[in-house]
């Protein structure tokens, strides 16, 4: 395992160096960033001021090597926009996207296992049916669409939840104010609801695919079939046998999910106003805010390491013919 | 067994709504106003501001010598006079007695010098809207106190407009802003507005809370930033919001039908337009060479109806510009370019631009940045096919306006026909005729180099009286109608979305003041 994390850790070095190259040159691809940061009737001696104080009249590899310096050091940079440090706007987002995530990933799996299973069990019902109906209608849905959808109904029609915005859980915690915390808890989750819904229905609806299409293969398997004949209940055959090696696919999926979640719910954090990392960076690309958006690439770049490789110790753990030095032996 | 599933799940649901009934969120106080704005905000660090959104926000922490009002004329704010020396290059302001700042200390003609001063210092590296413009335009000189109450700002010029532009800078506090660090001065403004800053989680919102005994409606604003259309409109009808800004056309009939708000639609001050742009690279090819030649442009104006594009595409009757000033200051003698196609068309021809083979005249393309003004893409569409009618050959290209068009904008090379809206006021003509004061000035983004027009702003900014003023303004507006590089499109307009528990008029200029705002009843 100690082999594996060192591997991994030198492997993320080269992936984020790699991941801060590609978006550095993507950023500077559109042309001079100052005119971002002066007034639209600035003269062009006051642009050449401009660009020298934010240094960008630099060659480029100079600005580049500039900021791998630093950040070797640990320096991210300061936000062109705000003027703070980038990595503290970044990780000031961070939780809320966390919680978000975390909500919208308890639903994709708490909801996706019992209806894959349900579905697996009942194959060629109207049971089965239904939920593969539904599963392709979640997969066919744009999470915007569904988004403002949530909102035209549950938030305007029928005032059930709150349209837009968010209250903090992880912040006062990660503050040690546990009583705030516990305190927003409960409007915490009321206000993530339907921005959760969001994100997770396309996950949902594919994870349910996955999982019932893993089921069956696993129920026509001999020691399944071995299992129902020494009499065991079907409770038994399913959850102790059938589910655990069904498992498998869906563990390698879900943990690199968890990474896209972090990232990838741009869309739902704009429609929902939601102050996450994905609306921060979506913000910060348009602003040209390379700092900003280098620190979160960074960020995110790590988590995805991060969760591969807990991915690949779960997938260990949970089949014993995995080798995490030497592949599947 | 099932029925047990289902009294769970019953149950289930029970606990859930109970739960939701309890969270739900009461009615907000009545002294609580909540204004959606669609763009985040940057800093608090007055020096630096540059977005419209930003200094809207602003303006309720910091205050100015004077400020302007609705219908565009200068009220005193901070000070009570301005007197002005008659070589127009020292602007003394009086200010008000018994000023303070948030901060307790009496606010000075020492404060407003420091203001100044720490904007015009170069170390400090500001790179907002009162370094980047305001200073130098003005030629910023110096400030100086001259007593407790009085402070005198010279400039290097005569400037017709200088008194306009220092009512832009926002006045600070010396003795908080001198221990403050960058980063504070960010986060946590120390300001001489109606309102102090009470918290700021970025992204998500910005809650002022009033300041001392200042003479203002409601005791807090709340900023929410929304930058979806439609949740914006959203929480407005549901009650959430009381001002929206930038609401889409599409949600006008919502919102009015809501019960709950309705929409005002307001004439901008943003001066829309295209752009042909003159630029030397643009002249190598025939489409370039053509809009050189005024009668090109001139005749090209014939060829776009306005007044269409404004009812059909953005949901307003609106009368045609004349020129890059203010309807209300427009040259009155002017009368918009009607839509005739025809007159187009012979125009073109007598030009020296026949179509070959009856088929079209020249080849142009018409860049556009897409999503910065209202409909812009379908505006864009919609002009490039009726030039395209009166035969010359339009390629519309949409680009991202961050990464691609600004840039283009900025380095004077868009185009050649570009489409943008640049800010104006009503408060002066040559306000918003400073866009093309100099050849170079960095908003000449057509590269127009006309003598006629450039030439008399020595004549504008030494004229005696109004009277002159105007005169000179006309003949400049009569250059600009008939060979000027824009062809004439409309002044943006803007809708907001108003709740129906707040009296708030909409203001031509861009600028939300929810100091202005009343409870209504």
């Amino acid at each position: 395992m100690g082999i594996l994390v060192a591997r991994r850790l030198l492997q993320s070095v080269v992936v984020i160096l790699g991941v801060t190259l590609i978006s550095f040159i993507a950023l500077h691809a559109g042309g001079d960033p100052t005119y971002l940061f002066v007034s639209e009737r600035a003269t062009t001696e006051e642009i050449a001021l401009v660009r020298q104080a934010l240094g960008f009249d630099r060659p480029l590899h100079v600005q580049y090597l500039s900021f791998v310096a630093d950040l070797a050091r640990g320096d991210f940079g300061t936000s062109l926009s705000y003027r703070q440090p980038a990595l503290d706007i970044v990780l000031a987002a961070f939780p809320a996207t966390i919680e978000l995530a975390v909500f919208a990933f308890a639903i994709a799996i708490v909801v996706a296992i019992p209806l894959g299973v349900v579905a697996a069990l009942n194959r060629g019902t109207a049971v089965d049916g239904s939920i593969t109906m539904l599963g392709l209608l979640g997969q066919s849905i744009p999470n915007f669409w569904m988004g403002i959808m949530l909102i035209l109904f549950f938030g305007l029609n029928l005032r059930w939840f709150p349209i837009s915005g968010h209250v903090p859980f992880l912040v006062p915690l990660l503050n040690g104010d546990l009583a705030t915390a516990l305190g927003n808890l409960p409007r915490t989750l009321y206000f993530l609801v339907m921005p959760g819904v969001a994100v997770a229905t396309y996950s949902l609806a594919r994870n349910t695919r996955l999982v019932r299409s893993s089921m069956l293969e696993v129920l026509g398997q001999d020691y399944v079939r071995t299992a129902r004949a020494k009499g065991l209940s079907e409770q038994v055959v399913v959850v102790h046998h059938a589910l655990r090696n069904a498992w498998l696919p869906v563990v390698t999926m879900i943990g690199l999910e968890f990474g896209f979640l972090l990232g990838g719910v741009v869309v739902t954090e704009t429609v929902f106003s939601y102050p996450g990392i994905g609306r921060l960076l979506f913000n910060a690309i348009n602003q040209r805010d390379i700092p900003v958006v280098q620190a979160g690439v960074i960020l995110l770049a790590g988590n995805f390491i991060l969760l591969n490789t807990a991915v690949d110790l779960v997938y260990a753990r949970l089949d014993p013919r995995v080798s995490l030095t030497r592949g599947r032996r | 067994m099932k029925l047990r599933y289902l009294a769970a799940l019953a149950a289930g649901l029970a606990i859930v709504g109970a739960a939701v009934m309890m969270i739900r969120t009461g009615p907000r106080a009545a002294s609580t106003i909540v204004v959606g704005l669609s763009a985040d905000v940057a800093t608090f660090e007055p020096a630096n501001i540059s977005s419209r959104d930003n200094m809207n926000i602003a303006h309720h922490i910091f205050a100015s010598l004077f400020t302007l009002d609705m219908d565009g004329q200068h009220r005193p704010n901070l000070a009570r006079e301005l007197a002005i020396s008659e070589d127009g290059l020292a602007y003394t302001y009086t200010l008000r007695e018994g000023l303070t700042c948030h901060d307790g200390e009496a606010l000075t003609a020492e404060d407003v010098a420091y203001t100044f001063a720490r904007i015009a210092n170069p170390a400090n590296k500001f790179t907002g809207n009162a370094p980047g413009f305001v200073f130098s335009s003005i030629g910023f000189r110096s400030a100086e106190a001259l007593d407790p109450q009085r402070v005198r700002i010279t400039i290097a010029q005569k400037h017709p407009i200088a008194f306009g532009l220092l009512t832009e800078i926002s006045i600070h506090c010396k003795d908080s802003y001198e221990r403050m660090s960058p980063d504070q001065a960010a986060t946590s403004p120390i300001g001489s507005g109606p309102y102090r800053l009470a918290s700021w989680s970025r992204g998500a919102e910005v809650v002022l809370e009033k300041a001392g005994e200042s003479a203002v409606a409601f005791d807090r604003i709340v900023w929410r930033i929304i930058p979806e259309a439609s949740t914006r409109a959203a929480e407005l009808m549901a009650g959430n919001v009381d001002i929206i800004a930038n609401v889409a056309p599409d949600q006008v009939a919502a919102i009015n039908q809501s019960g709950v708000a309705a929409v005002q639609s307001v004439t901008s001050t943003r001066r829309m337009f295209i752009g042909f742009n003159q630029a030397e690279q643009f002249g190598k090819t025939p489409g370039g060479r053509a809009i050189r030649d005024p009668r090109v442009r001139r005749a090209l104006q014939y060829a776009v109806d306005v007044p269409t594009i404004c009812r059909q595409l953005l949901q307003v009757e609106c009368q045609r510009a004349t020129g890059l000033v203010n309807a209300v200051n427009a040259n009155k003698a002017l009368s918009p370019y009607p839509f005739e196609p025809a007159t187009a068309e012979r125009l073109l021809d007598e030009a020296g631009w026949p179509r070959v083979d009856g088929k079209m005249r020249f080849a142009l393309t018409l860049q556009a940045g897409r999503g910065r003004y209202l409909n812009d893409v379908n505006v864009v569409q919609a002009i490039g096919q009726y030039l395209r009618d009166a035969g010359v050959d339009v390629t519309v290209e949409l680009l991202d306006w961050a990464s691609v068009f600004q840039p283009l904008l900025r380095t004077r090379t868009a185009g050649p026909l570009f489409f943008m809206g640049t800010g104006g006021g009503l408060w002066s003509p040559i306000y918003d005729m400073n866009d093309l004061a100099r050849v170079d000035s960095g908003t000449n983004y057509p590269n127009w180099s006309d003598p006629r027009w450039f030439s008399r702003w020595d004549a504008l900014t030494d004229a005696a009286t109004p009277d002159d003023t105007r005169r000179i303004v006309d003949e400049m507006l009569q250059v600009f109608y008939d060979d000027g590089p824009w062809l004439h499109l409309y002044f943006q307009p803007d809708f907001y979305g108003v709740s129906s528990r707040v009296e708030w008029k909409a203001r031509p200029d861009e600028r939300i003041y929810a100091f202005d705002a009343r409870p209504k009843g």
